[in-house]
């Protein structure tokens, strides 16, 4: 298994039909789904998958983690690049 | 002619008529701006999730054009999106106008949001099945109880309010399901699969989540642009009132004027006539 890289980080973007909740680089990213919760750290495989309702706190390189209260939501990982639909 | 007094009267109504009505006017001003960036937000948001949507190996114009529920009975709906209130111009009349080349009520049936273009139907005794208050646009569009009605049905249109420009708004219709098709036209995004992908908790149920949800957001992104219409329409008519009761306050300043210098020429007319009366008195004739 490839490690990851600790130089290495996310680009998330956060947002819901009308609010930017995050856009920018983080080190870490929580949720959950029907599974149960999660982690994503960079160097993530892509992942795709329906959120839960609950709350998804993104850890910013810079900063104080960024909480978002969600009902509904989706995520995609592909490249770092971490993409969260929420509240649709 | 009037008196100054009863003209000075109506003048003070028209001056409080005139201020009311600007005020209307710098809150549709601010309506207009709020829904507009909304609409932007929602639209950048569209794309992002269709450019995520078309990297699932699923054919989008086969999943949503077949979309469960499908009735065959061949029957379509119509789905007018009009202002929750009125005044708002003559833009809910000019849609049901146009609604009606379409309609024939052996075939179709109408779904109405909004309590004045429910109201405009009633009094064109043209019935619908649904009545929904139109959803807050201040935050999260619910538009899932909407979805629902129309799913059933063949063909779902859509009539709603465009906003071209403050002074400019069009009537529109676009078929839901083709609409969303097309919205797909361009998109090139790498496939991802269950060789290179984590799907939780499957891909056949995320793609049903994403079209459920883009279905949703075109919906949503027609009642915005209702809403921003029909702002842009209130911003004209408020306009339009503010300038006729800026006309009418001009109209009354100068019928007030008039009839105060009417009164007085009268008045200067009963002085003389009495002058002249004593003058006569004085010569004794």
């Amino acid at each position: 298994m490839p490690k990851s890289d600790l130089t290495e980080r996310l680009n998330v973007v956060a947002r819901s039909p009308f609010e930017l909740y995050f856009e920018g680089e983080a080190t870490a990213l929580s949720a959950t789904n029907r599974i149960g919760d999660f982690d994503i750290l960079p160097g993530h495989a892509d992942f795709f998958s329906m959120l839960e309702p609950g709350e998804i706190i993104v850890t910013p390189t810079e900063g104080e983690p960024v909480k978002i209260d969600t009902k509904s939501g989706i995520i995609t990982v592909r490249d770092n690049q971490v993409l969260l639909f929420v509240n649709m | 002619m009037r008196r100054p007094g009863v003209i000075e009267k109506d003048m003070t109504g028209i001056g409080t008529l005139k201020d009311l009505t600007s005020v209307f006017e710098s809150l549709a001003s601010t309506q207009v701006a709020k829904v507009k960036s909304k609409v932007q937000m929602s639209k950048q948001f569209f794309d992002l999730l269709w450019q995520r949507y078309t990297s699932l190996r699923v054919d989008p114009k086969r999943r949503i054009t077949e979309r469960p529920g499908v009735g065959d009975n061949g029957r379509k709906v119509l789905v007018l999106i009009s202002a929750e209130a009125g005044l708002s111009g003559d833009l809910d009349m000019r849609m049901i106008e146009s609604m009606q080349s379409e309609y024939d009520p052996a075939t179709t049936d109408i779904v109405v949001l909004g309590s004045h273009g429910a109201s405009q139907l009633s009094q064109r005794g043209i019935p619908y099945i649904k009545f929904f208050q139109l959803p807050e646009t201040d935050q999260y569009i619910d538009v899932s109880p909407v979805i629902q009605t129309v799913l059933p049905y063949e063909k779902i249109t859509v009539y709603y309010e465009e906003y071209l420009s403050l002074g400019q708004q069009e009537v529109r219709s676009i078929n839901l399901v083709t609409h969303i098709q097309q919205m797909s036209e361009g998109a090139n995004e790498d496939v991802m699969t269950d060789n290179d992908t984590i799907f939780e908790p499957s891909l056949d149920e995320i793609a049903d989540e994403m079209e459920a949800s883009m279905m949703s957001l075109a919906l949503s992104q027609t009642i915005l642009q209702s809403g921003l219409a029909q702002a842009a329409s209130r911003f004209n008519a408020m306009t339009v009132a503010e300038d006729r009761a800026g006309e009418l306050l001009g109209e009354y300043k100068l019928e007030f004027h008039r009839s105060k210098r009417a009164e007085s020429d009268r008045r200067l007319r009963e002085v003389l006539v009495g002058i002249k009366k004593k003058r006569r008195e004085r010569s004794g004739t």
